[in-house]
């Protein structure tokens, strides 16, 4: 491990030194935009450079028949005058465009307090979270496609009711140089390995379709005949499984949340809560909860950007801040908000590293990482054998929230009812409903099991961005269920 | 300043991807510009201005297929790219039924009709004027209400450039412009609550951006959103304003979805010219509608589009069918997805009738009236739904109070075999012209 972490810090200085060359900058030309960015006022200013190249291989009617390959490049300036931001992209990086940028992002500032931006450079000291084994240069088209098709014959070799399989590898690999007006320099290489699939299923007329997918921060070595049975046993099992299922009878009632896609629940009724550019505008719902006991001592909640090779994995965030793990809840008390540059000067504390964006042409905003619960004491059978009347959720595709009135929302794919403490009939297809701080606080048992889910999920808040989620399973005393009139 | 239109650089890409080994290759090229100015309590809180351009590459190589895309427009790499993307493409797998489209299909022009998609003021609107209207809309209301926690207006505004061409000889050219301004305010509500109001108007052109109004419209929602209950699980009847309808049309287009049929995940497989929904029903797509979002006279392939029904008296009357799955499942081209979907009662397209929110609140007598979505799902294999609901409980005409935290569940084509009044209200600043629906006997998940 030691030899790893030193061979890439040795590596940072040429990956820094390679992305000047890439993007066609130098040091002294950074330190110029940077003074032009701030030339009407200002306090602080960044500059982020992208190269990202996405590979990818389609599978469809058993054949690996689709390919494509997409390069997104370019550079975005970022003027801060207090809270207000100023930001502007070009694709081309010639000084020229890029003065032009600065120029108009520096419009947010005019008339505002100068700040002289830093004369020396520093490099950022951070950790590599994403150590690649094998790179992806060394893993042909044809060595892929293999893979893909061994995903499909697995699949239809597991249940004689798949009628059609459609798959999807992604690979991609973002170059970033980031520098900003404290003089604070560094690179990253990003990598995302991604392999979805959605299987139709028929019974009789009846058509059932179901998905499965995993993503992490890895190279060639992510490919595996392991990884490939998994994926292939589970989207089977999940879909085969909604032949059996319906749709219960609706209304209020228990939720037991299966360990770890759960996490869902995190994520959408407080992770996006927490983020604390809505509790820096007073729109959250938790926005005068920082400090208080929100739920029970059993709980604790982080929001974790160090996990190795997770999806959610950041070596530095979109703003040149280290990739760390931060306790949103510990023991039951809200302890810390997502907080990025912005926030993090307006609560006067250290940014938690949460500052991401989707790409080049968009402004870092706050958002979660890798989000999950951690264990508590209990055994999931108990807490299913506690539950009289009531459901087990372990299946889910999508999410909401309302930040201000706090309603969630999480929809779920399939699962089970609960009758008498055992599980019973399959569940399918019906949507969740809560308020954040009360699902919160009617959180009545948390089990032994937290896991991370790693499938391939993306967050929507004005710009996608890769995460993650994690939960173990859990009791929630009453949630609201979609169903029919029995 | 004015957008490229850098033909010769798609011509360069075309004839590189020829020079190469390609049989066949569409390129499409899309240039844009962007400003975004976001209005925060009584001051500029954010601005963000960008230009793009980049180029969609479609390579079709010996019966294999590969999409490719790049916004590095240099010449050298450009061919670099293309060379790569040529090879990658002879690593796949045949598909035999990837191609262009039958030339036969293409629009040809000359349909006259100017689609009025692009205003020729774009470029003299000044950077102040825009700032200006999302500034008056929050002052409309700021200091109006001592509820009010937080007032952000955005005017956004884009023009948008986009050229097809194709080895088979096929050039089409659109452009558009456009613009939106939105205000989305939070009040005070009980205990933490901080309820969300928001209205939004969008046009294509500058002057007919009616935003006078739009803070007070997001003001009045959020106060009316104040203390929420929860009904009693049960059947009620629902209106769905003309702000969110769309929701209950998308499961529909998206099960008409050639891919979706061709993948045979979709509730509508094999109903073409059957009757499913309610005959009440019909849904045109009315895609040479001037001034309108989605209008167009041709598809991504360059088809030539035509106002046709979709749904006609609860028939279904087409699938979306690109050239790739009418290869794929025998039926006919048609275009690649709708443009500008409207929704009426059969017949009822040119009604004299006023038939807004509140001729359905009165003709319903109860219900729950939806005003916003929140999350849910529908399965395409089936029609089954689950979503999260907010609105109001509606008597006699008169909204009672908020409602919120229900789901309404069921499936798709029941939903829409118990449509019992179709509006005629719906709303020019949405892409889809879908207005406020009446439904009876819906499942709402409540306590």
């Amino acid at each position: 491990m030691c030899l790893i972490l030193g061979y890439f810090a040795k590596n940072k200085f040429f990956m820094i030194h390679n992305l000047l060359q890439l993007f066609g900058v130098t040091e002294d030309k950074l330190k110029e935009l940077t003074t032009i960015s701030l030339a009407e006022g200002g306090d602080y200013s960044d500059l982020f450079f992208e190269h990202t190249l996405v590979d990818e291989l389609i599978l469809r009617d058993g054949e690996v028949n689709g390919a494509g390959s997409h390069i997104d490049y370019g550079m975005g300036i970022r003027v801060l005058a207090g809270d207000r931001t100023g930001y502007a992209y070009t694709e081309i990086t010639s000084m020229k465009e890029m003065i032009n940028a600065a120029k108009s992002a520096s419009i947010i500032a005019k008339d505002c307090k100068k700040l002289e931006p830093a004369v020396n450079v520093t490099p950022l000291e951070y950790k590599n979270h994403y150590p690649i084994m094998v790179p992806w240069e060394e893993s042909s088209i044809t060595s892929r496609s293999i893979y893909i098709k061994e995903l499909n014959d697995r699949i239809f070799s597991l249940d004689s009711r798949v009628n059609k399989v459609l798959g999807k590898l992604t690979i991609s690999l973002t170059e970033i140089l980031f520098y900003n007006s404290e003089g604070i320099l560094c690179a990253d290489e990003r990598p995302m390995a991604t392999l979805s699939v959605t299987v139709i299923m028929q019974q009789g007329s009846r058509i059932e379709n179901g998905s499965s997918s995993r993503s992490y921060r890895m190279g060639a070595e992510f490919l595996t005949h392991q990884l490939i049975d998994e994926i292939a046993k589970e989207v089977v099992q999940n879909t085969s499984i909604l032949f059996d299922a319906e749709i219960p009878q609706g209304g209020e009632m228990p939720v037991v949340m299966g360990a770890g896609g759960s996490g869902i629940l995190l994520h959408e009724a407080i992770g996006h809560s927490f983020e604390a550019d809505f509790n820096r505008q007073n729109i959250s719902i938790f926005s005068e909860k920082f400090g208080k006991k929100i739920c029970s001592e059993e709980i604790s909640v982080v929001d974790d950007g160090t996990i190795t090779s997770n999806r959610g994995a950041v070596n530095f965030d979109d703003e040149g801040v280290p990739g760390q793990k931060t306790y949103m809840v510990t023991e039951g008390y809200l302890t810390s908000y997502l907080h990025d540059r912005i926030s993090a000067r307006f609560y006067n504390t250290a940014s938690t590293g949460n500052g991401r964006r989707e790409s080049f042409r968009f402004m870092p905003i706050p958002r979660m990482r890798a989000t999950y619960m951690l264990s508590g004491k209990s055994k999931e059978s108990d807490i299913i054998a506690s539950v009289k009347k009531g459901i087990y959720v372990d299946t889910f595709s999508n999410g909401q929230v309302q930040i201000g009135a706090g309603d969630f929302t999480f929809y779920v794919k399939s699962g089970n009812l609960i009758e008498n403490g055992r599980l019973t009939k399959p569940i399918k297809d019906i949507n969740i409903i809560g308020n954040g701080p009360m699902a919160l606080a009617d959180i009545i048992a948390v089990a032994d099991n937290s896991s991370i889910d790693n499938g391939a999920w993306i967050c929507g808040k004005e710009q996608y961005c890769p995460v993650s989620c994690g939960m173990p399973s859990v009791l929630i005393s009453k949630l609201i269920i979609g169903g029919v009139q029995q | 300043m004015k957008l490229n239109h850098n033909i010769s650089t798609a011509q360069f890409a075309l004839d590189a991807a020829l020079e190469k080994g390609c049989n066949d290759a569409r390129i499409t090229l899309n240039e844009s510009r962007q400003n975004t100015f976001t209005f925060r309590n009584d001051q500029l809180d954010r601005l963000q201005q960008a230009t793009s351009s980049s180029l969609f590459l479609q390579l079709y190589v010996d019966g294999k297929y590969g999409t490719f895309s790049t916004n590095k427009t240099d010449r050298k790499e450009l061919l670099d790219f293309i060379s790569k993307g040529v090879e990658i493409t002879k690593l796949i797998t045949e598909d035999k039924d990837r191609g262009l489209p039958d030339k036969n299909l293409y629009y040809r022009g000359g349909e006259g009709k100017d689609l009025r998609q692009y205003d020729n003021l774009y470029s003299d609107i000044s950077t102040e004027q825009k700032i200006n209207i999302a500034k008056d809309c929050n002052y409309e209301i700021l200091g109006k209400d001592e509820r009010i926690l937080n007032v952000t207006s955005e005017f956004s505004d884009y023009e948008d450039y986009n050229l097809i061409i194709d080895s088979q000889g096929f050039m089409g050219e659109t452009e558009q412009t456009g613009f939106t301004i939105s205000t989305d305010c939070s009040v005070k509500g009980e205990k933490d609550a901080r309820p969300e109001g928001w209205w939004y108007e969008s046009s294509l052109f500058f002057n007919k951006l009616y935003y006078k109004g739009c803070g007070e419209r997001a003001l009045e929602r959020a106060l009316k959103k104040i203390d929420p209950k929860k009904l009693r699980s049960g059947r009620y009847n629902m209106i769905v304003e003309n702000t969110v309808s769309s929701k209950l049309v998308a499961p529909i287009i998206s099960a008409l979805n050639g891919a979706n049929i061709q993948q045979n995940n979709s509730f509508l497989q094999n109903k073409l010219g059957e009757k499913v929904f309610s005959p009440l029903l019909e849904i045109y797509d009315d895609v040479h509608l001037p001034e309108s979002f989605g209008a167009r006279y041709f598809d991504s392939e360059g088809v030539a589009t035509k106002p046709m029904k979709i749904i006609d008296c609860g028939i279904i009357n087409t699938y979306f069918v690109n050239s790739y799955y009418s290869k794929k499942t025998g039926l006919p081209v048609t275009i690649d997805s709708p443009s500008v979907p409207e929704c009426y009662v059969a017949g009822e397209k040119n009604c004299n009738i006023i038939k807004d929110l509140h001729f359905l609140l009165n003709k319903s007598v109860n219900g729950v009236l939806v005003t916003g979505f929140n999350g849910g799902n529908s399965n395409s294999s089936t029609g089954d739904f689950s979503f999260g609901i907010e609105g109001f409980y509606f008597e006699n005409g008169e909204c009672l109070f908020p409602v919120s935290e229900m789901n309404i569940t069921g499936n798709i084509i029941s939903l829409w075999n118990s449509i019992i009044e179709i509006g005629n209200d719906p709303r020019t600043s949405n892409r889809w012209l879908i207005p406020s629906l009446l439904f009876e006997n819906v499942d709402f998940n409540g306590f």
